[in-house]
């Protein structure tokens, strides 16, 4: 009982980390700030939490993701109306601007979510397999795969041979893959 | 490629992927590969594709930190646990700064208003309470400050100022007072009567679970503070320990933080989602988002007493999506198996108060109050007094036969077979009881066989068959009596259907997983 009561809440705290981050910054992207994106974030997760099960049981559901877009975009757009008018911006309410400007961005949309979904889960996964090497064995992949450095100079940074800077990196690449591909991520 | 020390082997490159490379051989391959362009390249290759490679280093070069930031994990951490906050306590000394005025006195905190504020009492969803003194009524008062980033958000500061005139309306001795509001401040809050002593909440930390006679008392007195709530058209909606003050000394139970109360016909602000605070009290309309009216109140009100028989809230769970779900969907472990010492009849109670559909419990605050009234008094002086007609253990006149009736799903089923069993257990022992012959049907006369004895329905049972008739005793244990003993014992079903919900949990859990797991467009 308690193994399955924990591997449901590690679930749920996997979806949080990924997806909250992306629903934040998706209701910045709605033009919130600070505070009210924040509120967001509590406010999309609780509906989700409402009515994931009706979600579930739809037989051609999409995407998670796109579900929890068209939450945020709701959501986002009540706590605009919901603002003085004053902070919205000049020239009408911007809520209005928005809700005008969302047919014709919507791909654009879709594929930023896309991209910032990719962002979340390589962040997360990067953050799993922190978790499972040692750090010499991290560095080697960061330092010359994300941050270019030659594996020469990394090597002897590290103080560790060359041959053990490509062994660490294509380790450290193998096991955020297989982190990776629990959640599909869309290249 | 001059110094092959090994050949190229991708078996050998697979296992420095998969392994801790700590043996010789690895060594030797490693110090291959460090020269072997060609076995760097299969590396590379057989650790993920080149579209993973690239994915990787565009994601993870496109944050500053990989590390999730203060503000994500307050963020997050709120998200998980609503209305709470990591550092409570460097944002409420930020906000006692802000808008407090310096103090007169170097061991106050500050003032506002013609109030003296002495300690912080809490925070809540909407604000902070502190215990303030007020300097021309010579006594000491509690001031409930809307939080400012509520502050500067009309809708906010309106349902603040509502619900301090519809709590003060509320004039009854199991409520909190509001003696003022102010709302035209920069800061609005309002002013309320000082209740020394500590929260149920803080009791049933400190205590665990209480004594009976105590839980009845509370639980009486937090429903005559819903009756006069409900009289005024409001709806408490946030009926937790933590809202339920208990006196010093004289222990007088008062209902508090009317914060999320609203009048009933007031729908302009409710549908945002807005979560308040936590789930773990909600009734399932609540957490389902829908509607709410006075039964929602008498549903968390069966979960105040189910903490105060067990120690523990009904709908635990690690997130409080977990919690929501256990509230709609799962019937909570019976009190009796975490208490045994709970009379049967004060589960019963508790079940009917948490019937998943409103229509299955009472209908108002009232019935509720008078039935606990009853039972206070029961306890007090069981000789004199009886048990309230309805928790009387017969199947003619008790409540579960109409929630038999009523009853729903699943539950109806096993209710139902349940009930059958009683009735066709307690028809036996009558018929048996009036004709002797069938004595002689009874086969053993087993008194070793324990029966429970705590149960209330069974020893009522004996007792309405113990009309002058020595012979019952012989009843008690005919094959039919066997029967219905197991099946009692299966009462506590609890445990069964939480094991029912919690296999499907782990199906959402995968679920999560599969969230996104269309078939890939390439």
């Amino acid at each position: 009982m308690r193994l399955k009561d924990a591997a449901d809440a590690s679930a749920w705290t996997e979806v949080l980390a990924i997806y909250g981050p992306l629903v934040f910054r998706m209701a910045q992207r709605q033009g919130l700030q600070g505070h009210d994106a924040d509120d967001v974030v509590q406010e999309v997760f609780s509906a989700v939490s409402r009515s994931i099960h009706t979600w579930l049981d739809q037989d051609h559901r999409g995407k998670f993701r796109h579900w929890l877009l068209g939450i945020t975009k709701r959501i986002s757009i009540n706590a605009l109306l919901r603002r003085p008018l004053a902070s919205v911006g000049a020239g009408g309410s911007g809520a209005e601007n928005l809700l005008r400007s969302i047919p014709e961005k919507e791909r654009e949309v879709l594929e930023q979510v896309e991209l910032e979904y990719q962002r979340e889960v390589y962040r997360w996964a990067s953050l799993k397999v922190r978790e499972q090497v040692n750090e010499v064995t991290w560095q080697a992949f960061y330092l010359t795969h994300v941050e270019g450095l030659e594996s020469d100079l990394v090597a002897k940074q590290l103080g560790i041979t060359k041959g053990n800077v490509y062994v660490a990196r294509s380790r450290v690449m193998n096991r955020m893959r297989e982190i990776v591909k629990r959640f599909e991520v869309q290249p | 490629m001059k110094e092959h020390l090994t050949e190229c082997s991708d078996d050998a490159l697979k296992r420095l992927l998969q392994e801790v490379p700590n043996q010789e051989a690895d060594i030797v391959v490693i110090g291959h590969v460090e020269h072997c362009v060609h076995c760097q390249s299969r590396l590379y290759d057989l650790a993920a594709t080149s579209r993973d490679w690239n994915a990787a280093k565009a994601s993870l070069s496109s944050f500053d930190s990989l590390e999730y930031s203060r503000e994500e994990k307050r963020y997050l951490a709120h998200a998980e646990n609503p209305g709470e906050t990591c550092d409570e306590k460097s944002w409420m000394e930020e906000f006692t700064r802000q808008w407090l005025q310096p103090p007169r006195h170097p061991e106050l905190l500050g003032r506002i208003g013609r109030f003296d504020v002495e300690r912080w009492i809490g925070s809540g969803g909407m604000g902070v309470v502190y215990k303030a003194f007020d300097t021309e009524l010579n006594r000491p008062v509690a001031i409930k400050i809307l939080a400012p980033y509520l502050a500067g958000i009309g809708a906010a500061r309106q349902r603040f100022g509502r619900e301090a005139r519809a709590a003060a309306a509320i004039v009854h001795e199991h409520v909190v007072a509001i003696h003022n509001v102010e709302s035209n401040s920069e800061s609005p809050y309002l002013v309320m009567q000082y209740v020394a002593g500590e929260s149920l909440q803080q009791r049933l930390d400190r205590t665990g679970a209480l004594e009976l006679c105590e839980l009845l008392r509370i639980a009486k007195q937090t429903a005559a503070g819903l009756v006069a709530a409900h009289a005024q058209g409001l709806v408490h909606r946030d009926v937790k320990p933590s809202n339920i003050l208990l006196e010093e000394g004289i222990e007088r139970a008062l209902l508090t933080d009317f914060g999320l109360a609203r009048a009933a016909d007031d729908a302009s602000l409710t549908h945002t989602g807005y979560h308040p605070g936590t789930p773990e009290f909600m009734s399932p309309e609540q957490a389902r988002g829908e509607a709410v009216d006075v039964r929602s109140d008498l549903f968390s009100l069966g979960s105040v007493m189910y903490a105060m028989c067990t120690g523990r809230s009904p709908f635990r769970a690690e997130s409080s999506y977990g919690v929501l779900r256990k509230i709609t969907d799962a019937e909570p472990i019976a009190i009796r198996e975490l208490n045994p010492s709970i009379p049967e009849w004060l589960a019963l109670l508790v079940q009917k108060l948490h019937a998943k559909q409103p229509a299955d419990r009472w209908n108002t605050a009232s019935e509720v109050h008078d039935l606990l009234e009853g039972c206070l008094a029961h306890v007090q002086n069981p000789t004199s007094v009886e048990l309230p007609q309805t928790l009387q253990p017969s199947p003619r006149r008790g409540w579960w036969q109409r929630m038999r009736r009523d009853s729903s799903g699943t539950r109806k089923a096993m209710e139902n077979s349940q009930w059958q069993t009683l009735y066709f257990m307690v028809g036996c022992m009558v018929v048996v009881g009036g004709v002797t012959e069938l004595v002689m049907l009874a086969p053993t006369v087993d008194r070793a066989k324990p029966s429970r004895a705590n149960s209330a329905i069974d020893d009522a049972a004996k007792e309405e068959v113990e009309g002058g008739n020595s012979e019952n005793r012989v009843m008690n244990v005919t094959p039919e009596r066997v029967a219905a003993e197991k099946s009692w014992l299966d009462w506590d079903w609890g445990d069964a259907e939480l094991r029912a919900i919690e296999s499907s949990s782990v199906e959402l859990g995968n679920e999560a997983q599969k969230w996104d797991s269309e078939p890939r467009g390439n």
